[in-house]
């Protein structure tokens, strides 16, 4: 299949148009005071880099930091029993319950986002029908919870992925050479899903990170996240204090760029084909 | 023995309630929206009795028309678009030395592994550079650029298992460079062309954030829409509508989903 190498090439292209020159981009906007939107002439400059002496920047990066890792370690908690749980299930019925898994995905994220309002509302639908009254609106609890109805399905398939393909009988033969269950799942099982371990955490913990209508909504835009700055910074404050908002919004999203890149480094190592992306 | 067996079983239940648990929180959102969608009250503050009137609305009633058409009009012809360049790059992926091919993988999951908004803020940095409007255009190429990585994924495990020889084989017996793939190696990937097509699909069709940084002022989905009709008149302005609508798409989705399912199971079987 040799001759059919040409066809990657356009690929090449089309990734260096939507990929690299964006970068590139974002990378000179937050090292200058450069107008995208009437690039004349600019300069290089430091500037762009108070924003990190600004309180409201700082809070955000602790918040997105703290409720991101909170998320992605009980995520990690629920995920991997439930995953391991569904490779002991038959074929027929794991097909099942996987799809099950996959359906609410389909939902609207919006939504979604705007039934767990409900449900943390007290006197709402939710407990009009159900009787049971959630007061969590606005508070980090909530974000968590909503965070992982969101992104608990992320960590879950990853994880299953590796250990549906795992030779079983490799625990057996642990147990008949005197290993315990901790010992077979410590020395045994863990290691070799640990690929589907690191994808999961990456694929829950960066969108936890970014969300910006989650926080917003269920956290009443108490608790500012990356992704609140951001959007604020590309969409908000554009119209009043000046393009420079833009540049400082570059700076934060190189920030999470190479907090993402640091990621993907990490996934590769184990997984160099993507097999546990999809 | 009795003692290993009672272990299995005290593993068994901690797996059967951390699923519980997450069915848990999976579901009981998505039984709102339903519960919601055929709840006789406009404000949604509590019961008032089962309604259809929601559905009809949303079919007889202007209101939620132009967003519905935007995101349907879009997902479909994004999907086409990437489903057809994401076949084209795989296969050309697939072709490349290992070392190459490793590399271009890597960048094609760049756009997967990194978060929504760096993609859509990336998209909207070029799109202003080309000084293109933000419009449907440009949440077109936005929808088919971060679609095809997912098809190319989908697809490339299948001509792994694909033996290259039958497309020189192909060659050989007479078949044009197109020709074998149209006819060699097209048919031992379908599945994986439509797994990938579906999920372009389904993610086209909910996507919030990359559509909302490159749709400009004019341009609205379904998710910018409740999000900016949120944004504008607060919660108490959202209409049952939406909640009817997201449930029809659901229920169509399971359905294509579960059909096409059936279709390449039985494939699958037969190669």
């Amino acid at each position: 299949m040799r001759r059919l190498r040409f066809l990657s090439i356009p690929y090449w292209f089309w990734m260096g148009l939507f990929v690299l020159i964006p970068t590139l981009i974002l990378i000179i906007l937050a090292f200058s005071n450069l107008n995208i939107y009437n690039p004349d002439s600019f300069q290089f400059t430091l500037d762009n880099f108070r924003i990190f002496s600004e309180n409201y920047l700082l809070k955000a990066l602790t918040n997105s930091l703290y409720l991101s890792v909170i998320t992605t370690v009980i995520c990690f908690l629920i995920g991997y029993p439930v995953a391991f749980y569904l490779t002991t299930l038959s074929a027929s019925v794991r097909r099942i319950w996987l799809s099950l898994l996959i359906v609410p995905l389909w939902a609207n994220m919006l939504l979604r986002i705007f039934a767990w309002e409900k449900i943390f509302t007290p006197g709402s639908i939710f407990s009009d029908l159900t009787g049971i009254n959630i007061d969590l609106l606005g508070s980090i609890p909530g974000v968590i919870i909503g965070m992982i109805g969101m992104y608990l399905p992320f960590m879950i398939f990853p994880i299953f992925s590796v250990l549906e393909k795992m030779d079983f009988s490799l625990i057996e033969a642990a147990k008949d050479l005197g290993a315990t269950d901790f010992e077979v799942f410590r020395k045994v099982v863990f290691p070799l899903s640990i690929g589907g371990v690191v994808s999961g955490v990456i694929m829950t913990m960066l969108p936890a990170m970014t969300s910006f209508v989650l926080p917003e909504r269920i956290g009443l835009a108490k608790y500012n996240l990356i992704g609140n700055i951001i959007h604020s910074k590309f969409m908000k404050e554009v119209m009043g204090s000046g393009a420079l908002s833009i540049n400082v919004g570059s700076l934060i999203s190189i920030l999470l760029m190479i907090f993402s890149v640091i990621s993907f480094i990490i996934v590769t190592r184990f997984d160099k084909e993507g097999e546990t992306l999809i | 023995m009795k003692k290993r067996r009672r272990r299995l079983q005290i593993l068994k239940g901690i797996g059967i309630f951390f699923t519980s648990i997450t069915f848990l929180l999976l579901y009981v959102p998505i039984l709102l929206i339903l519960v919601l969608s055929v709840n006789n009250s406009s404000r949604s503050y509590g019961w008032e009795g089962f309604t259809i009137k929601w559905y009809t609305t949303l079919f007889t009633d202007d209101i939620m028309r132009e967003p519905i058409m935007n995101t349907l009009s879009i997902a479909l012809l994004s999907t086409l678009i990437a489903t057809v360049l994401g076949t084209i790059f795989a296969i050309g992926i697939h072709s490349l030395q290992k070392k190459q091919r490793i590399r271009l993988v890597l960048m094609n999951n760049i756009p997967v592994v990194n978060p929504d908004i760096v993609t859509g803020i990336s998209l909207m940095i070029i799109f202003s550079i080309l000084s293109f409007t933000l419009g449907y255009f440009t949440v077109l190429i936005a929808h088919v650029f971060f679609s095809i990585p997912y098809v190319v994924l989908n697809i490339l495990p299948k001509l792994k298992r694909l033996d290259a020889n039958l497309y020189e084989a192909g060659l050989d017996l007479g078949c044009s460079r197109l020709g074998g793939i149209w006819r060699v190696i097209l048919p031992n990937i379908s599945t994986g062309i439509i797994t990938g097509a579906l999920m372009a699909f389904t993610m086209s069709i909910d996507d919030f954030v990359i559509t909302y940084f490159n749709s400009g002022n004019e341009y609205m989905n379904v998710s910018t829409w409740l999000y900016a009709k949120l944004a504008r008149e607060g919660r108490s302005s959202l209409t049952p509508v939406a909640y009817a609508y997201n449930t029809i798409i659901f229920i169509l989705t399971i359905f294509i989903i579960v059909f096409i399912n059936r279709k390449t199971e039985r494939k699958e079987k037969l190669i």
